[in-house]
């Protein structure tokens, strides 16, 4: 059984998150170092979030509380990406739990990336700090069955 | 269906002239053909000539049919038509023909498909499975010469691979032949002519060392085997793929540790198993690119991914390129199992009479001639691995004497 069990669903829950969390975290700025729309292409269920940057602040590096660095776009009528991945919903949730190594999906093809990946390797270290949020998150959206036993957590 | 009348004033045996002048004699028997794409086999009259230098005539008694004879009657294997369907058996030589060295009337044989000539550039560098005539015989359906023994309705008739099995008798190259001992029953020593070979070489060609994790991706003739070969050469964990679940169990008979349900996420099972680091081998053996790119993916790093499965002439397969050398995983393919029929064949009776390797599991369906589009369409439908025709005379007295299985004897 997949995680979402259809497109509502995961925007309802992956969509609420960067909506509602990672839009509003200090390293939500980093995007504007990627330089353009970042699409997530999802599978399983057939999906599509578009992260679309917002006019780059004049000073990143202080984020204003009032205004995301980007908005969201649910479903095929984003603009055109500047980087896209392409997974299916469980491997979304997986990464954003933190469980992928996204050097390994990537070899392994569970992730597939189109675009310059070496401005979204920047972001990736900067990820360890959303991780957490993403299960709390779940927790208090009441999805805590969706939370992996942590016996099996791996990366 | 059923077979055809037989030609009228048509005798056992006639003489006809095949256009150089020489008269050869011919034996008019039954063969399961498809005189186009996508045209439902019928068995029919052919006339088969008899065996020219080098050729032997083997009456069959049992022929197995495989997933590539579907593709032919598709088109997704594009062969030469019209033709004649089979390239595993075993049967009797009835007839040799000049030059014949190695076998004689009244052998019992299996009848294999890559006739390697012995001399070109693959067959002296130990891969005969690779045989340039042989391979070249395969494409066009003739012998070396272009010649095919058979005419139907006074007309070439090709045949699947140098054999054409699915028929009463074949005429094959020397080559194409192996004998085999006097206990073995018919139709268990017919899989030792394509799936045997393919499946258990397969995993005795791969770098699998004792206490390795395998996995192997759809468990038809093929990949049943390859569960074999992977536990005769001491793998721990063999992983089993299959969407039918009688299948996953007959995999677990065979020696599978593991069963996954191929209608769920392969991949992350895979990767569960295997504490996230991916197996040390991985097979596929149905021939379809989505499973070709996951059995690389499933792979470790250092690991090797064989495909066994035969895809579509045209098909492509797209892989991460990355992890080629960042993860050193090696792709590899293998044909006939990589097979020397000669030298293996043998081997693998060997291993049959030794109880290692089992092939009752995977004779439990058989049919007679006239029912091979029933046979086809539960291969199809997943109703049975393996389906083999057996003919009315194959239940000798040496295959009476010994019908169940060696492995299972010993337990008994």
């Amino acid at each position: 059984m997949t995680v979402f069990k259809d497109a509502e669903a995961l925007y309802d829950i992956l969509g609420g998150f960067f909506s509602d969390r990672v839009r509003w975290t200090d390293e939500a700025h980093l995007i504007h170092q990627v330089g353009g729309p970042i699409t997530f292409i999802f599978e399983r269920p057939a999906a599509q979030i578009c992260w679309v940057p917002e006019a780059a602040s004049a000073e990143p590096e202080e984020p204003s509380s009032e205004r995301a660095p980007f908005r969201l776009v649910l479903g095929a009528a984003g603009p055109t990406p500047l980087l896209t991945f392409r997974q299916d919903g469980d491997t979304a949730h997986r990464f954003w739990l933190g469980l992928l190594d996204l050097q390994q999906a990537l070899a392994r093809q569970q992730v597939r990336a189109q675009g310059p990946l070496s401005r979204a390797m920047k972001l990736l270290p900067h990820l360890d700090a959303i991780y957490p949020l993403y299960p709390e998150y779940l927790t208090s959206r009441g999805h805590g069955d969706l939370l992996p036993p942590a016996a099996g957590l791996r990366r | 269906m059923r077979g055809r009348a037989r030609p009228a004033g048509r005798g056992e045996r006639g003489r006809q002239n095949q256009g150089g002048g020489v008269a050869l004699s011919t034996q008019t028997i039954q063969a399961v053909v498809i005189a186009d794409y996508d045209q439902t086999p019928q068995v029919e009259w052919v006339e088969l000539q008899d065996p020219g230098p080098g050729d032997v005539r083997v009456r069959i008694h049992a022929a197995g049919i495989c997933h590539s004879d579907w593709h032919a009657v598709t088109g997704t294997l594009p062969l030469p038509m019209p033709m004649v369907l089979g390239h595993e058996a075993s049967g009797t030589v009835t007839d040799v023909g000049p030059l014949v060295e190695r076998v004689r009337v009244g052998d019992r044989v299996v009848v294999t498909w890559v006739p390697a000539c012995g001399h070109c550039f693959w067959c002296l560098n130990g891969a005969p499975e690779l045989c340039e005539t042989a391979n070249r015989g395969a494409v066009s359906g003739t012998g070396a010469d272009g010649r095919t023994p058979l005419r139907w309705r006074g007309q070439p008739l090709h045949r699947f691979s140098w054999s054409g099995t699915l028929a009463t008798a074949a005429v094959v190259p020397e080559s194409g032949v192996v004998r085999i001992g006097p206990d073995m029953p018919w139709r268990e020593a017919a899989l030792l002519g394509c799936a045997v070979q393919t499946g258990v070489g397969a995993a005795f060609g791969a770098p699998i060392v004792p206490g390795d994790t395998v996995a192997v991706l759809g468990l038809g003739g093929v990949g049943l085997n390859v569960v074999q070969g992977a536990r005769m050469v001491g793998a721990a964990r063999i992983i089993a793929v299959d969407p039918v679940a009688w299948k996953r169990e007959l995999a677990r008979e065979l020696g599978a540790t593991d069963t996954v349900d191929a209608s769920v996420d392969v991949l992350t099972a895979l990767l569960d198993l295997t504490d996230g680091r991916g197996v040390d081998v991985a097979f596929e053996a149905v021939g379809q690119v989505p499973l070709m790119a996951l059995a690389f993916n499933a792979v470790r790093r250092g690991g090797t991914a064989v495909m066994v499965g035969v895809p579509m002439p045209n098909a492509e397969l797209s892989l991460n390129a990355f992890a080629f050398p960042s993860q050193e995983k090696t792709l590899t393919g293998s044909w006939l199992g990589g097979s020397h029929p000669a030298r293996d064949i043998p081997r693998l009776e060997a291993l049959w009479r030794s109880g290692q390797l089992r092939l009752a599991p995977l004779t439990t369906h058989t049919y007679a001639l006239h029912e091979v589009p029933e046979a086809l369409q539960d291969l199809l439908s997943g109703r049975v691995a393996r389906p083999v025709v057996v003919f009315p005379d194959a239940e000798a007295p040496a295959t009476r004497a010994r019908t169940h299985d060696p492995a299972q004897a010993e337990e008994e």
